[in-house]
């Protein structure tokens, strides 16, 4: 059984290695990735940013740059409209009492509120020990939302090539009419599906990890990475059995897997623009799903319940779509 | 090993069908040939038999398992070889056979004896792709064989093949009929169906004619061929009559009174031309196939 099962995994492979369309594949996110790293600005180390008014007294700012990076600003209008920006950024605002007024757009990292806070209290308060947990977590945190989105996008985007590998080792099979002599021996159905499913299982797994190293995040949890992505790998992995077995023809197949670049474009930037109350529209897509997950991941926040839950509803799509695809896949793996 | 009664199939689930209620058996280490010219839905009859085909109507059995439950297990006991040949062209031909022989659960054969066998031996780690159409329907024949199967189905073994390599081919078919495998051979090709069954089917659109054993079939059309070659108006006219029918017997006689005769010999008639007499069709030969 395992070794029917790996023997069309390994033939795929084997065959796959000498044209030249599946080895791109296989570089060819990667190189998205690292290129994407080169255009990636800022990636420095600042924990947090911080605006003041530039009436503030030289020495608080100066103390706060021991821990950020500091903008001044013209007053609390300016504060504001600044604070409400895209990216992670507070707002701090001496008020006459000697206080200081703390400005934050509620959109902000888990946790840097709290950094803040203890940077301002222990500027109050000199007798406290200077805030070290801060120094500790400025590794993970150097990041811009063009990292944070972009990298998210690329891990979603990941699955499609799992797909497509499917996809074409499925055409290759079409191609040379070879499905009538896999039906005539004995393997049985689902083995050869498991078989040519495989390495669209595993590549996006793998692919995923590829583009967090290289985009630098070595310090999220990988098995949440590896969960998320084996959800949705499953999806693209249908769409790439549903184009592979009525395509005989290579090019015109990926061209055809372009179906799945909409639904994947429109979720990833629905998740990052659209407001809130409009997220809903998205909910249908699995990808969406996914891209909150990787999401939390990236920003290291992730809880598992949220990961399974997510998992669960991308798996439920997946499910249905499988329930409305398969009679249509069974037909084309006939001959 | 094959018993199917009354099979009828329709590629387009409707009245055009492609063979219509076909019956027949094949006993253990018998050769059934089926005789038929191209479109005659031979290939259509073994695609049913192999569950190529979803069985649509009709009642079969094939070795032992019903057409209509047939379980993988089958497959580990036929083997199956196509008319038109389908290989992996990026493997070669050694690997194409090392990943089948795989997928089977029964003892297989040695890749490299088989590519031996059908002459392939040298060209054993060129890429099927590479191959000629003739060296691409060898390797598929030579599949067929690779789980030892006890049925072996086989579409137009020898056609497109010099006729050396066809002899071959046959051999190793005989050698096989002698060792007691089951073959439904599936063919246009009408020596080979008279040196290689002992029993042939006549299919005509898709209609099964005739069954019976080559020789039975010579008893009943043989002996009455007369060939006789004559002048007509300074040209070599050649004609083959049969002295079983008026018409035929008539003709002769006029032939032999006109005096024109340059030679007339009786003799047995081929099986294409009792295929021609009982189902009234020429077996076309197609160059392209
Ligand atoms: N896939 C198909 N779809 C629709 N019709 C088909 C298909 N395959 C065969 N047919 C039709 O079914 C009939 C029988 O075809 P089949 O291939 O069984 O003939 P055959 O006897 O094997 O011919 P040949 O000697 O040319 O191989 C023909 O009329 C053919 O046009
Ligand atoms: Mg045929």
């Amino acid at each position: 059984m395992l070794r029917r099962i790996l023997a069309v995994t390994m033939r795929d492979l084997r065959s796959g290695m000498r044209d030249a369309m599946i080895p791109y594949i296989l570089i060819a996110p990667l190189l998205v990735a690292v290129l994407f790293k080169l255009f990636v600005p800022g990636v420095g180390s600042t924990v947090i940013n911080v605006a003041m008014p530039e009436t503030a007294e030289p020495a608080f700012a100066e103390y706060v740059e021991r821990y950020g990076e500091v903008e001044l600003l013209e007053d609390r209008d300016a504060i504001v409209k600044r604070v409400q920006a895209m990216d992670d950024l507070f707002g701090i605002v001496p008020k006459a009492d000697g206080g200081y007024e703390l400005i934050a757009a509620g959109d902000e990292l888990t946790g840097t509120v709290e950094m803040v806070q203890s940077v301002l209290s222990s500027w109050q308060n000199p007798d406290l020990e200077p805030p070290v947990e801060l120094k500790i977590s400025d590794m993970g945190w150097e990041l811009s939302p063009l990292a944070r989105f972009g990298t998210n996008f690329l891990v979603v985007f990941m699955s499609v090539f799992g797909g497509m590998i499917v996809m074409l080792n499925l055409v290759e099979e079409k191609q040379y009419n070879t499905m009538a002599a896999i039906n005539v021996s004995a393997i049985r159905r689902w083995e050869y599906v498991l078989g040519k499913a495989l390495p669209g299982l595993i590549l996006p797994i793998l692919h995923a990890f590829a583009v967090l190293v290289i985009m630098g995040f070595t310090e999220v949890d990988y098995l949440q990475v590896a969960v998320v992505a084996f959800a949705i790998a499953l999806i693209s992995m249908i769409i790439g059995f549903v184009v592979g077995v009525y395509q005989s023809e290579p090019i015109g197949a990926v061209a055809s897997m372009k179906i799945l670049f909409l639904p994947i474009m429109a979720s990833v930037f629905g998740a990052i623009f659209l407001p809130e109350k409009w997220q809903p529209v998205l909910y249908w897509s699995p990808f969406y799903w996914a891209y909150r997950s990787v999401d939390d991941i990236v920003l290291q926040q992730a809880a598992w319940s949220d990961i399974w839950l997510h998992n669960l509803i991308i798996i439920a799509i997946t499910a249905l779509v499988f329930a409305l695809m398969h009679k249509r896949i069974k037909q084309g793996m006939r001959a | 090993m094959i018993d199917v009664r009354n099979l009828s199939y329709s590629y387009s689930h409707n009245k055009s069908y492609a063979i219509r209620d076909i019956s027949f058996e094949v006993g253990e280490g018998e050769v059934f040939a089926l005789l038929g010219p191209s479109g005659a839905g031979k290939s259509t009859t073994q695609g049913i038999l192999t569950g190529l085909l979803p069985i649509q109507t009709g009642e079969g059995e094939v070795a032992g398992f019903d057409l209509r439950h047939m379980s993988r297990d089958l497959f580990n006991s036929i083997g199956v070889s196509f008319e038109q040949s389908n290989v992996y062209g990026k493997l070669t031909a050694l690997e194409n056979l090392a990943f089948y022989r795989k997928l089977f659960d029964v003892e297989t054969e040695d890749p490299m004896e088989l590519l031996k066998m059908v002459g392939l031996d040298h060209v054993a780690n060129k890429r099927a792709g590479d191959y000629s159409k003739g060296m691409k329907h060898r390797l598929t024949f030579a599949r067929s064989m690779i789980n030892k199967p006890k049925l072996w189905f086989l579409d137009e073994p020898t056609t497109g093949l010099d006729p050396t390599i066809a002899g071959q081919i046959k051999d190793i078919v005989l050698k096989r009929k002698q060792e007691g495998t089951t073959i439904l051979l599936t063919t246009h090709n009408m020596f080979l169906a008279d040196q290689l069954s002992d029993k042939v089917g006549f299919i005509v659109d898709g209609e099964l004619k005739l069954i019976d054993t080559p020789r039975n079939l010579k008893l009943k059309y043989g002996q009455r061929l007369v060939q006789v070659d004559y002048y007509q108006d300074g040209e070599l006219v050649s004609e083959t009559l049969s002295l079983a029918e008026a018409g035929e017997k008539h003709r002769l006689s006029e032939i032999v009174a006109a005096g024109n005769i340059e030679t007339m010999h009786s003799r047995e008639a081929t099986l294409e031309e009792i295929f021609i007499k009982v189902t009234g069709r020429e077996l076309v030969y197609n160059e392209a196939d």
